[in-house]
């Protein structure tokens, strides 16, 4: 049978067919993705869509991690000295109430516990990155002083509490509001401690008593109040270990969808080379034989 | 009656015959590289015998003439061939372009994606900071071009698919009268020489032909009769049929047969076949699921923001404008807001909320109307731009593999060998060689029969 005697397609087309494997290697090689079009492998391109989003997301979820953790921190930390001013108000209190103190010591006591009653306001009105731990959700200045209020103090803010989104459909709770912590009608911090001072002020051991208790119930509550910091730092502490988890996962996904093999990728663009030479070396032996090249020219 | 004149007569016809199959030779060997040409060889015939009472003398040669190798089978074969790759070429082409603009690249509407749900994210950490809301905001915007883009990107290589479909229409005409003439010549030609350089011509014209449109060829007295797939002539014997294109009511190009009648959906094959099918099929299918997707996604991420209160108080206003016309969503789609405090970040109407973040986030994350979330079904619109294109390369190619295949039989078949000319060029030397020595030894026979008897010869 004859045969083709046209060598020249078959040939670029094997040149042309080596220097797509060569390119693909090099592509592969240089980029370090197997999928650089959705073509190159479609489900892979579109489970990546998938991937892009959520690490995106891990990241930022991350980030609010990290900042609602400072941000949960300063207030559990704000919460605990209050907690240490309420008990030296306490012991105030029940030095005051024990009937042997002069009216002097009395006055002296009250100007501590006005002063003591002063850093809680101060405390309750910390503000962190800009807005204030204890105002629920308003941008007022929690507590500010009024005369004409029985607790001496009028709360600006709202009763509304923020979450901050740490996960996909998971969000943490970031602030308890000053009214539940500070100005509740059963257990007024503000309230008592102002009472304290009034009591202190008139010098009637009873009314002393009293009020210490109710700065001590105060104190109890606050302690309360401060375990819904605890169990938020403990969920964005657990949540961050999750993230960085998820983060993990999606960047092993990422590379066993689009990633390539470092060790295969050069292994294939070696071998692309190698064919590639073959074929240049084969054609140029090829290409120029002819029945001519023997044939003595004619005399 | 057999004499020297005899053979004299035989070296001639010999020296003539030899002539003309070395005048073939030279001709296959010119025509080494000319795309089209088949390889003619020189078809030798004995003379019939010469008797004359007991003497028997042979007739000599005669060169009956050229024959083509070719086999029409293969070419069909080939041209079939060559109508299904250009028709995968023309999509692979028009979807290697389109499938850039749906490649991760920072960009593109999976990226804007990421952005915006970052974005709230971080606004939720931080709800009354301007620069977080300023984010959500310019997400949004960046989201709103990357639909505009795309939609763009799909469109513009809708309409150069339009283009050439008028281009090809135009080149179908040409090649068509061109072979309307050819077929004119061809029933000219006599039937031994197996259409000879005419043939060729026409098999060449149409082997583009098929590259251009499907088509379907009947050899017939008057030449052949080519039309297209679905039966609608093309040319008959030696009178062409031109095809025409109109503006249909979508604003593409429709192609039109000689007597005005639409067969835009009945072409298939070649590159008219494939600019069709990538215009009013493949395209308009991604066009589809990218503007169901954009007047969705902003319905839904509008509703949320009715859901809350910007950090002005009042009640959240529509994020995005989509046009009402949904097959313009992904293109028109735009950012209605101009302030970040606008955006719909308070479920309470206080500054400082920001539970609407979390309606704001579930548009993203949510399914909506169509079953899948935005992210779901963007992936879903990449996974049919990347399944067409790669479909479209891999039937090339597959297609191409077969028709190298088919040509190297034809090859095998039709083209001209070097080497075998070359023993041509030496046998047919030789044969002339030997003839013109028939004539000189006949001189000299001639010579000696009239000098017989004259002193001098001895």
């Amino acid at each position: 049978m004859r045969i083709d005697p046209n060598v020249v397609p078959t040939i670029l087309a094997d040149l042309q067919q080596s220097q797509v494997s060569l390119n693909t290697a090099l592509q592969e090689v240089s980029t370090g993705k197997s999928v650089n079009v959705p073509s190159d492998n479609p489900s892979a391109a579109a489970d990546m869509v998938e991937n892009t989003i959520e690490t995106g997301d891990v990241d930022q979820y991350t980030q609010n991690v990290n900042g609602t953790l400072s941000t949960v921190q300063s207030a559990s930390s704000i919460l605990s000295s209050v907690v240490t001013s309420l008990t030296q108000a306490v012991s105030l209190g029940t030095e005051g109430a024990n009937g042997t103190n002069s009216t002097a010591n009395l006055q002296a006591l009250a100007t501590q516990v006005q002063g003591i009653l002063s850093t809680v306001v101060s405390a309750a009105n910390t503000s962190f990155a800009g807005s204030y731990l204890f105002g629920g959700t308003s941008t007022a200045t929690p507590y500010s002083a009024d005369s004409s209020s029985p607790t001496g103090y009028t709360y600006n803010g709202n009763n509304d509490t923020n979450s901050v989104t740490i996960g996909d459909n998971l969000s943490v709770q970031v602030n308890v509001p000053g009214s539940q912590i500070f100005s509740n009608s059963s257990n007024n911090v503000l309230g008592s401690l102002n009472s304290l001072v009034t009591a202190l002020q008139s010098g009637n051991s009873s009314d002393i008593e009293t009020a210490t208790n109710s700065v001590d119930s105060a104190l109890n509550f606050v302690g309360q109040q401060q375990a819904v910091y605890g169990e938020a730092e403990s969920q964005l502490n657990s949540q961050e270990t999750s993230l960085q988890q998820d983060t993990v996962e999606l960047s092993t996904q990422e590379n066993n969808l689009i990633g390539v093999n470092e060790a295969t990728a050069a292994t294939d663009l070696s071998q692309a080379e190698t064919d590639n030479s073959a074929a240049l070396a084969a054609a140029a032996k090829v290409l120029p034989n002819s029945l001519l090249n023997y044939l003595a020219p004619p005399s | 009656m057999g004499g020297l004149n005899t053979s004299l007569l035989i070296g001639v016809q010999a020296l003539d015959a030899n002539q003309g199959a070395l005048d073939a030779t030279s001709n296959n060997i010119a025509n080494v590289n000319t795309p089209g040409y088949t390889r003619e060889v020189a078809q030798f015939g004995e003379n019939g015998e010469t008797q004359s009472g007991d003497d028997v003398a042979g007739g000599g040669v005669t060169l009956e003439g050229l024959q083509s190798v070719r086999d029409e089978l293969l070419n069909i074969q080939i041209q079939q061939q060559t109508s299904q790759q250009s028709s995968a070429d023309a999509q692979s082409t028009s979807l290697q372009q389109v499938q850039t603009y749906f490649t991760t690249n920072g960009d593109d509407i999976a990226s804007e994606l990421t952005a915006l749900s970052s974005s709230l994210a971080q606004l939720s950490a931080s709800p009354s900071s301007a620069s977080a809301q300023l984010g959500v905001l310019s997400a949004g915007q960046n989201l709103a071009d990357a639909f505009n883009t795309t939609a763009q990107g799909l469109t513009t290589a809708q309409s150069d698919a339009d283009q050439q479909v008028t281009q090809t229409v135009s080149q179908i005409n040409s090649l068509t009268q061109q072979i309307a003439q050819l077929n004119g010549q061809l029933s000219q030609v006599p039937a031994g020489e197996n259409g000879g350089t005419t043939q060729d011509q026409l098999d060449q014209l149409v082997q583009q032909l098929s590259g251009l449109t499907n088509v379907s060829i009947t050899q017939t007295s008057d030449g052949e009769t080519i039309t297209t797939g679905n039966g609608t002539p093309l040319v008959m014997g030696n009178q062409s049929f031109t095809l025409q294109t109109t503006t249909g009511s979508d604003g593409f190009q429709q192609v039109l047969d000689s007597n005005g009648n639409n067969i835009t959906t009945s072409i298939s094959g070649g590159t008219l076949g494939g600019a069709i099918e990538v215009r009013d099929q493949t395209i308009p299918g991604l066009l589809s699921q990218l503007n169901t997707l954009a007047s969705q996604f902003g319905t839904a991420f509008n509703n949320a923001q009715a859901q809350g209160f910007d950090s002005n108080g009042n009640a959240g206003a529509n994020f995005f404008t989509i046009p009402t016309n949904p097959n313009d969503a992904a293109a028109g789609i735009s950012v209605a807001l101009t302030n970040p405090t606008q955006v719909a970040i308070s479920s309470d109407g206080s500054a400082g909320s920001n539970g609407n973040i979390a309606n704001l986030s579930a548009a993203l994350t949510n399914a909506l109307p169509s079953g899948e979330s935005a992210a779901n079904a963007y992936a879903s619109l990449v996974f049919s731009v990347g399944n067409a294109a790669s479909n479209a390369s891999t039937q090339s190619t597959a297609i191409g593999q077969n028709l190298t295949q088919l040509t190297t039989q034809q090859g095998a078949v039709s083209a001209v060998d070097i080497n075998e000319e070359t023993t041509n060029l030496m046998r047919f030397q030789a044969a002339y060689e030997a003839a013109s020595r028939i004539v000189s030894t006949v001189q000299v026979l001639d010579n000696a029969a009239l000098n017989m008897g004259s002193s001098t010869s001895f």
